[in-house]
């Protein structure tokens, strides 16, 4: 029978959630067209990750070895390849995240397998592999179906299934040898660092004030800092502002800064790009102010206004009195 | 130390409304404002930087047509040193594999250190090109790049991952590094700078010049065919408060109070 692969994503000895978003695609693959899903878990002293894959799914891979400590692109695509080439599942997949921005794309030069990036659905239309791709922010979607392969490579974007629930299954897990890595490494792995770190956790205030690229001048933040003050709200921010020095890095929500699960979200001038929506999921209330009647923030806001965020800022301001 | 940039005129879609063609083929582009590719900006500057600090010399190439000109006389504005143009229109439809051959032609005719890409496109997001060239090319690469110190023949990076954390690592180079926005802040460019550079030559090459024969690359030799665009499905939509600024100020800051807030 035909396979789909997971490549479990993990890193300091934990699962990164977007593993359990794939077991559910995987599912509805076997489900829908009969595939089988295997769980692969690469890396050093990584029974544990295989233990809670096999509850999960039927079959977990597991390739342990001291080599494989930290991730690189070098040594994960060398075992990949051997694991691909050995197996041939029909489709491996894993989550568009860093580590998969790394992997997939040098992975399928390596393997000669092709691969699709950041896609929103999987599906087969025939013997074909069809997917969904998310474009022009968000705005956009676009169907692509892949030129026949032996196998193909897909990277999902976070969030388009949901989490897989613990399961009961009693999967067998196959213990599977480090191939021998041919040519010397080009590439070092040193270590890990916070990039975010200041005084404010936005991650434990009750009410954000969010400001996105809306915001557009330097001089107007002066403006929200005050409207947060008098509110009682900590500011926070979405990715332009803080690329743009405006504001710093343990300000940002989203994906690559932080998870935040306020009582209230009131966002400004943010269009709602998926990796900065993926960072309020759970919140309390959200309220959206934005003058793109269609900006995809709308779709996510329990509450939306369209128009200019700074004659919101002045008439709540004016509200709330001096 | 000999930096190549690659570059892509996008449209700015994250502020503006996207219309489908009535072919349904892709977007209507009239109404929109194109510049350059966001993360390929900080690219151009990451480059520039670098030259400043150990000397040598940045070229900058896009695979466009005379529309792109503009973008690359903004990056020569900016400090790059040359500027070449692969014809683009052997390259309509290409997907990442293909745009990925034209670069690597331009890549093996020069002597190039390090290479740079935007860790992805802001049109159609694949953030494949940078990774794909470095398996065609051989060399090491890495990923959404948020610093960058050479040392000796090693570069060392910083990685963005999530949650606000980074990895290190040391790469030996040739590398091919992808440039995550944020990662320095880009550079004014004056209207003055740019007619500094307007007589600077920008040579336009062919496929051939690049290696490449009809039909290796365009949308013929695409291993993903797109099949269709659409608008998304609505799916579920925000209650639109609506009024005069100061109702729907008095309106917020109930619902901030009822849900809990402060205000």
């Amino acid at each position: 029978m035909a396979k789909v692969f997971i490549v479990v994503e993990h890193r300091q000895g934990a699962i990164r959630d977007a593993t359990f978003e794939l077991v559910t695609l995987a599912r509805e693959l076997e489900q829908r067209y009969g595939l089988e899903p295997v769980a692969v878990v690469i890396g050093h002293r990584v029974r544990p990750i295989a233990a809670t894959l096999a509850k999960y799914l039927p079959e977990t891979i597991v390739v342990d070895s001291e080599a494989l400590e930290n991730f690189r692109y070098e040594t994960y695509a060398a075992v990949l390849k051997d694991i691909l080439e050995k197996e041939t599942p029909l489709v491996t997949v894993c989550p568009q995240s860093a580590f998969g921005m790394e992997l997939y794309p040098r992975l399928s030069v390596e393997t000669g397998r092709p691969c699709a990036t950041d896609c929103v659905k999987v599906e087969m239309d025939c013997l074909n592999l069809v997917v969904v791709r998310s474009i022009y922010n968000g705005k956009i979607n676009s169907r692509l179906v892949f030129g026949s392969s032996g196998g193909y490579l897909i990277t999902v974007r976070a969030g388009s299934y949901a989490p897989a629930a613990e399961g009961e299954t009693a999967g067998t897990i196959r213990d599977y040898p480090c191939p021998a890595f041919g040519s010397p490494f080009r590439t070092e792995f040193l270590g890990y660092r916070e990039a975010a770190s200041g005084a404010v956790d936005i991650s434990q205030a009750p009410f954000l004030l969010s400001i996105g690229r809306g915001i557009k001048d330097v001089e107007n933040i002066r403006k929200v800092e005050e409207l947060a003050e008098r509110m009682g709200a900590v500011l926070s921010c979405s990715r332009p502002v803080v690329d743009k020095k405006w504001l710093g890095k343990e300000r940002q929500v989203g994906t690559s800064g932080r998870t935040v699960k306020p009582k209230v979200y009131l966002a400004m001038g943010i269009s709602g790009a998926f990796q900065h929506l993926a960072g309020i999921k759970g919140s309390g209330v959200f309220i959206a102010v934005n003058r793109d009647p269609k900006a995809p923030i709308f779709r996510a806001a329990d509450y939306g206004v369209v128009e200019d965020m700074f004659k919101i800022i002045d008439a709540l301001k004016e509200k709330l009195g001096s | 130390m000999e930096i190549l940039v690659c570059v892509k005129k996008v449209p700015d879609t994250a502020d503006a409304e996207v219309v489908l063609r009535p072919d349904g083929k892709g977007i209507k582009e009239d109404d929109l404002a194109f510049g350059i590719n966001e993360w390929d900006n900080y690219a151009v500057e990451e480059a520039i930087r670098i030259k400043e600090a150990h000397g040598g010399r940045v070229t900058v190439a896009t695979i466009g047509a005379s529309d792109s000109e503009d973008v690359l006389r903004r990056c020569l504005a900016m400090g790059a040193d040359e500027a070449v143009m692969i014809d683009d229109a052997p390259f309509k439809g290409s997907d990442p594999y293909g745009i990925a051959r034209g670069l690597r032609g331009a890549v093996t005719k020069g002597s190039y250190d390090l290479v740079f890409t935007g860790a992805q496109a802001g049109d159609d997001g694949f953030a494949m090109v940078g990774p794909v060239l470095a398996g065609y090319l051989g060399w090491s690469h890495a990923t959404l790049v948020t610093s960058i110190a050479v040392e000796g023949t090693k570069v060392a990076v910083t990685r963005e991952l999530e949650g606000g954390l980074e990895e290190m690592l040391r790469l030996e180079m040739p590398a091919v590094l992808t440039i995550q926005t944020g990662i320095n802040e880009p550079r004014y460019v004056s209207i003055m700078g740019i007619r500094k550079v307007r007589s600077k030559e920008i040579p336009v090459v062919d496929l051939a010049t690049v290696g490449l024969a009809a039909g290796e690359v365009g949308a013929n030799a695409n291993l993903l065919r797109e099949l269709a665009l659409a608008v998304p499905p609505a799916g579920k939509e925000a209650e639109m408060i609506k009024g005069t600024p100061a109702e729907i100020a008095r309106k917020i800051l109930d619902i901030v109070k009822e849900r809990g807030g402060v205000a």
